[in-house]
């Protein structure tokens, strides 16, 4: 069962993130690239990205005479999707297990596991 | 150049939209045929959707290592319902195909309108971070 571990954080995490010192930036980022080797060789790796900052996330609605209408102001709290993880996995626990240890890595940052969806037809 | 568009469109409690059959369908044939043509055109690296809210669980390392899960979110929170990746070359061609998914038609064909978040993908982390 394939499951998407979704992190996130606010436009004031990310900054408070880009002043921690070198090191530590460092230490966080060779944790996370351990766990990307542990889930490769255990096979359960399936994809992994990290996105660039709000300042250039867009939110786009419909369009008008062919022009997408596109608007870039988000409130404060408003919580952006930093990275993610996509893990092939047995059961939910595992998945679960994968995000703790993703969250321990990151300051116990809380990390959302979501399944994804398989379509059935529905009579 | 990779960009993500998230469709943050869900509500914890909510699951499939109880819209008339024809209409799902015709919603459903509507993303079949842009991701068709998102592949024909070279530009779809993935797509996929997320199951409902109520499977969704917040996970926070415990003592020992343990995983702590919790499933109880606010009512304000917006889930993700899919996404798209989308190889293109410019941030207005991205705007653009985000454009398209956001008109995806809705109860009685009339376009949902709904917004679309687009992000760049970082191809690794920043240079100043390595």
């Amino acid at each position: 069962m394939k499951y998407i571990l979704l992190m996130s954080g606010t436009s004031a995490g990310v900054e408070a993130y880009h002043a921690w010192p070198k090191e530590d930036i460092e230490a966080h980022m060779a944790v996370l690239w351990r766990i990307n080797q542990d889930l490769t060789e255990s096979g359960e790796f399936v994809a992994t990205q990290g996105l660039a900052g709000p300042r250039e996330a867009k939110v786009v609605r419909g369009e008008k005479n062919g022009v997408p209408v596109t608007d870039g102001i988000f409130p404060e709290s408003k919580e952006f999707l930093l990275g993610y993880w996509i893990v092939d996995v047995p059961n939910a626990e595992r998945a679960y297990a994968i995000a703790g240890r993703i969250s321990a890595a990151s300051t116990n940052i809380p990390i959302e596991v979501r399944q994804f969806a398989t379509y059935e037809t529905k009579s | 150049m990779k960009y993500i568009l998230m469709m943050n469109t869900m509500r914890a409690g909510h699951g499939v939209p109880e819209w008339p059959q024809k209409d799902l369908r015709t919603h459903i044939a509507f993303m079949m045929s842009l991701n068709k043509e998102l592949r024909e055109s070279g530009e779809l690296v993935s797509a996929e959707g997320l199951s409902f809210p109520e499977q969704a669980r917040l996970v926070r390392a415990g003592k020992n290592g343990a995983p702590v899960t919790d499933g109880v979110f606010p009512e304000s929170k917006e889930f993700l319902a899919g996404y798209w990746i989308v190889d293109v070359d410019s941030a207005e061609r991205a705007y653009a195909i985000a454009a398209k998914a956001s008109a995806a038609p809705g109860p009685g064909g009339a376009p949902l309108n709904m917004p679309i978040e687009v992000r760049p993908i970082m191809s690794g982390p920043p240079l100043e971070m390595l």
